[in-house]
């Protein structure tokens, strides 16, 4: 009975992974053909199949007519994820660890109400938010600037960021706090000087959607930016043509996935240690 | 997508005009073959000067009009000292990327390429055309059909760059051998010729269709359309209906009836389109009825089938110089039909050489914002832009989408010299002048609100395709929808706009 | 001394409000305007041929009730989010029971099964799309290997609807992983023991212990799994554009449509509010339903 669970298991374990690989094998083999591989049916191993052409990638570094360069848009994205994420990070830490330790009461508002204020702001169509969003940065002289779009996604990634850390200090012992405070701390203290650093496993997941949301909303990005900022997303679309090039998407979907695999590694390091949610528990 | 292109330390300019007698400038390291004379030559341009000036630009995504458009800001940066910024869209996002920052008054870009349908949309929003640039060389040539979707109430507000029409694009290795032809024949008791109506081309594509014609061992297929819905399809429809509803004698309106503002979308000659349309899909490629203009032009172009029709990238794509089936096609017009519905009569007319009605679909077309405060530069830039010299170099290469706009692109000489072969330089050539010539144009329906038609449109269409609604009922919804459309635009509004049209294609313009 | 009695409660009000305010308030200076602005708009008609705010009643509102399109598109988002949620929970679940204890080469596959998630859905998307290309993509070409024939990815209404899913199991899949494993790996000792001690088998055992052990991670990930999958729209938009017919047209892409393809910017504003309250009290029904289903099993 073991061994047939462990056969399933693997079996299961080899084809998902089968499933998650497929396509960045095949955008990675997709992103060294030209027009004419393409055109010739599906196929898969380069120099045997087809001529590789480096055309794909090249294309992400060229300046001028022939590409597009990709360095100063990474640049520009990585700059407002980061600084929303972060914002986001410390406003939703605080506004969470407030849900969970305190009573709050406005009328018939509770807390469960709060929180739900917060994490409904992530329901409404992004499409309809793109016009008085619009009108908003243009009055605060915003458009086009990384400030204007920072503004705008701390609104999204806020709501995420307080949910994550709400169902986190949900999870340590209020005998924590209490102790922190005996020992002389105020309430903010406390937070700051206990419960902060025990906190670091669910900082780490909730910045981890920040980051993952933030970096690749592609909506915003482009309907608020005109030409003097541009986010990755946006830039890449720029090569979608009504003839699209298979392989410099291909090579950039390669490109773009990289820096947020970097922060799978980091994630992963956390939960394997066991400390990832309720830690203390 | 951001460009920046300032001026770099011309030591290379300097070096090259040493060269050379002072009087005639060398600009080949342009990439163009020579400058040539003109208003806007460059020249011309080099002798102005834009330094210390920005000029923001939006176009289409790289490479298609995108890459054109970098290229000669490059250029255009370089000769004139000015900042010029591209950003590059992708196609079904552009229309509000320019719209917004316009409703909202915000003056975002100084020059933007778009689609000439939008013209009823945009035209509030758009700086005419001053006379100096109406009279330049440049513009005096430009074929009258493409002039007239440039013009807006009489007033020229777009800067014509590009042409385009619908026509068909068939393999001549098939059509032309005869042991096929022999075979067709004692099949099916016609004779193979390019066909002259819907119908013909709905026969010969379901003949041809899932079978290895080129024997490369991979099967091959009867006809690539533009079926996705929200990609271009719209225009796919029109070309196929039109012959049936556009009828020779009756004028005043192809979509609406300018007098009442009626839609005639659901009358018979649509829905005679229609139901050929959906007859068709037997014929298409696997996956075809999901196919954008992306797909067809690789499927067409890539050898797969046999024919097509839509704009020119397809017909170049299959020509350049590193294509498996270059020279191994024709291009003709667009299949007619010899019963044409009157809507004055109402009734079916019967006609012996079938009714031909050439579709000037749109194609791309520049202008310069009203908000614009770099007008001038603006129009210098569209002006050098599609200088003679540019113009000639843009049209050979396939990605750029830049195809015939002026009478001197008609010219067969040119694209032999191409390396195209006899026959595929010579229809291509004749299919495009004598759809210029036809007294028998449809044009597209360009008025505001025209994204509202053509998607409720394709929505109906792309229902009736995919089998959930009859092709008389998904009209009949279409029609309804567009009378609810017109009435929330305002008739008068409506007529106004759609009179512009009319004019064109009752030929009065 | 209590805490309390030291600080006083003015400390403890103030540094409440110190919590809680600057996010809230950040978040309704942000939120306020644009929410306001669209509930104002949806009584204008503001379309493609004119920007202004005039007011016209309730009629974008009746409009929107008789809108049959955007109601099959409703019904069709509920039938697509929540088929690809439920598998997206199964199998996070699956996979995060598998490599819970997995040890060698678990680190490995944790972070792959991770990887999706991270990617941008505009550009995947593109890259399924030439996944699915029925001619020239190498879906049908290894079932062909295996001998099937060609399957109409993108071109059936079932097809399409497929293609969709598999995107957005593909996707999100690991977002119910992480949180799920984020959850076993923290699980306590003693009820395992306990079971362990009952004699009771693997089966058992997560019925009794895991499952219920799991209830409130599960439905917070529900809900916001049912949350960002209704909204979306890349992945049809590339794949499919709704297509073939209306067949895989989802209320955002309708919305979309409307709103910035058409530009009927009064009445798409009409149709996202409605939207808008139709999710949150269904949610909030789905929310309550699902606690008292899961966590009414352990009492």
């Amino acid at each position: 009975m073991n061994k047939f669970y462990h056969i399933l298991k693997t079996l299961f374990l080899f084809s998902w992974s089968l499933f998650v690989v497929f396509p960045f094998l095949w955008a990675l083999t997709t992103s060294f053909k030209d027009a004419n591989a393409i055109t010739s049916g599906a196929t898969y191993i380069p120099w045997v199949d087809y001529e590789p052409s480096t055309q794909g990638w090249t294309s992400l570094f060229t300046t001028g007519s022939q590409g597009i360069n990709i360095v100063g848009p990474f640049i520009d994205s990585a700059a407002v994820t980061l600084i929303a994420s972060l914002v986001s990070l410390l406003l939703g830490t605080l506004a969470a660890y407030g849900l969970s330790r305190f009573e709050y009461r406005l009328g018939f508002v509770k807390n469960a109400d709060i929180t739900f204020f917060f994490i409904s702001q992530r329901i409404m169509p992004p499409i309809v938010l793109a016009i008085p969003f619009f009108l908003m940065l243009k009055e605060l002289g915003a458009l086009d600037t990384i400030f204007g779009l920072v503004l705008v996604y701390v609104a999204l990634l806020l709501p995420i960021a307080v949910w994550v850390m709400t169902d986190f200090f949900a999870g340590i012992p209020k005998e924590l706090d209490e102790m922190a405070m005996t020992d002389g701390c105020s309430p903010i203290g406390a937070f700051f000087r206990v419960i902060l650093p025990n906190s670091v496993p669910g900082l780490v997941v909730a910045g981890m959607f920040c980051l993952i949301f933030g970096w690749n909303d592609f909506f915003f990005a482009f309907t608020l930016t005109f030409t003097e900022t541009q986010l990755l997303p946006v830039s890449i679309v720029s090569l979608n043509s009504s003839v699209t090039p298979w392989w410099s998407l291909s090579a950039f979907a390669l490109i773009s996935v990289a820096p947020l695999a970097c922060v799978a590694v980091i994630v992963e390091r956390y939960m394997s240690r066991g400390t990832m949610s309720g830690a203390i528990r | 997508m951001k460009y920046r292109f300032t001026t770099s330390a011309s030591a290379l300019a300097i070096v090259a005009s040493s060269a050379v007698p002072v009087s005639a400038q060398d600009y080949t390291r342009f990439g163009i073959e020579q400058d040539l004379p003109g208003t806007c030559s460059y020249e011309a341009t080099d002798a102005k000067d834009y330094s210390g000036r920005t000029l923001n630009i939006i176009t289409h995504a790289i490479p298609v009009i995108g890459e054109p458009t970098a290229l000669h800001a490059e250029q255009f940066a370089e000769l004139t000292g000015a900042e010029v910024n591209v950003v590059h869209v992708p196609f079904g996002d552009l229309f509000q990327r320019i719209m917004i920052p316009f409703q909202s008054g915000q003056n975002a870009y100084d020059v933007m390429f778009y689609p000439s349908l939008w013209i009823g949309d945009f035209s509030r929003f758009l700086a005419p055309v001053p006379e100096a640039y109406v009279n330049s060389t440049g513009m005096m040539d430009v074929t009258p059909s493409f002039t007239g979707v440039a013009t807006w109430n009489g007033e020229m507000i777009q800067y014509p760059m590009d042409g385009d029409r619908h026509y068909l694009k068939f393999r001549t290795d098939v059509f032309e051998n005869a042991d096929v032809q022999a075979k067709y024949l004692a099949d099916t008791g016609n004779q193979l010729t390019v066909p002259a109506t819907w119908e013909e081309y709905n026969q010969v594509a379901a003949y041809f269709n899932a079978s290895d014609w080129d024997g490369d061992g991979e099967l091959n297929y009867g006809s690539a359309e533009v079926a996705k819905r929200d990609d271009l399809m719209f225009s796919a429809f029109i070309s196929r209906a039109a012959p049936y509803a556009k009828h020779p004698d009756v004028q005043g309106g192809f979509f609406f009836d300018l007098e009442t503002m009626e839609p005639l979308i659901n009358t018979p000659g649509f829905v005679r389109g229609l139901e050929l349309f959906i007859e068709a899909q037997a014929s298409f490629p696997p996956g075809g009825t999901n196919f954008g203009l992306g797909d067809e032009i690789f499927s067409f172009g890539g050898g797969q089938t046999l024919m097509s029709y839509s704009w020119d990238d397809a017909y170049i794509q299959a020509n350049q110089e590193d294509s498996r089936i270059r020279n191994m096609v024709a291009a003709a017009p667009l299949p007619g039909a010899s019963e044409v519905w009157n809507r004055e009569t109402g009734e079916w007319d019967t006609f012996e050489t079938p009714n031909r009605a050439p579709y000037m679909t749109w194609g791309w077309s520049s202008a310069v914002s009203s908000m614009s405060e770099e007008q001038e530069m603006g129009f210098d830039f569209l002006c050098f832009f599609s200088n003679e010299a540019n113009a000639e170099h843009d049209m050979q290469i396939g990605r750029f989408g830049v195809n015939p706009y002026r009478n001197s692109h008609f010219d067969v000489d040119y694209w032999k010299g191409q390396g195209w072969a006899d026959k595929t330089a010579l229809t291509y050539v004749t299919t495009l002048s004598e759809m210029e010539e036809s007294q028998n144009r449809v044009f597209d329906l360009r008025v505001p609100g025209v994204s509202q038609f053509m998607s409720s449109m394709a929505n109906g269409v792309a229902e009736a395709m995919a089998g959930q609604k009859t092709a008389q009922d998904a009209l009949d919804d279409v029609a309804k929808e567009w009378a609810e459309i017109a009435d929330r635009i305002g008739k008068d509004r409506l007529r106004d706009a759609y009179s512009n049209v009319v004019t064109l294609e009752d030929n009065e313009g | 001394m209590t805490p309390t009695s030291t600080f006083g409660v003015n400390t403890m009000l103030s540094s409440k409000h110190f919590f809680l305010l600057p996010a809230l308030l950040t978040l309704i200076a942000i939120i306020v305007f644009p929410l306001l602005f669209t509930i104002r708009v949806s009584f204008s008609s503001w379309d493609v041929f004119q920007s202004g705010l005039d007011y016209i009643g309730g009629k974008n509102y009746g409009r929107v009730l008789e809108d049959e399109r955007f109601w099959q598109s409703l019904g069709r988002l509920s039938l697509l989010s929540s088929i690809s949620v439920c598998l997206q929970y199964t199998l996070g679940f699956a996979l995060a029971l598998a490599v819970w204890k997995q040890v060698r080469g678990g680190r490995v596959l944790r972070v792959l099964f991770l990887i999706p998630m991270m990617t941008t859905p505009v550009v995947m998307s593109v890259i399924w799309r030439t996944v699915f290309h029925e001619s020239l993509g190498p879906a049908n070409d290894i079932l062909g290997m295996f001998g099937f024939g060609a399957v109409p990815w993108l071109s059936s209404a079932t097809g399409a609807f497929i293609s969709v899913l598999i995107v957005e199991v593909w996707q999100w899949t690991p977002f119910m992983f992480l949180l799920l494993l984020a959850g076993l790996v923290s699980l306590p000792r003693e009820p395992y023991l306990a079971a362990a001690i009952d004699g009771a088998g693997t089966l058992r055992t997560f019925w009794q212990v895991t499952f219920p052990l799991m209830a409130p991670i599960t439905i917070g990930a529900l809900i916001i799994r049912l949350i960002e999958a209704s909204k979306i729209m890349d992945t049809v938009y590339v794949l499919t554009s709704g297509g073939p017919g209306t067949a895989t047209e989802t209320s955002s892409y309708y919305i979309y449509i409307r709103g910035l393809r058409d530009f009927q910017i009064g009445y798409s504003a009409a149709l996202s509010l409605v939207y808008l309250v139709i999710m949150i009290v269904s949610l909030t029904v789905i929310a309550k339903l699902l606690l008292r289903l899961l966590v009414g099993k352990v009492g």
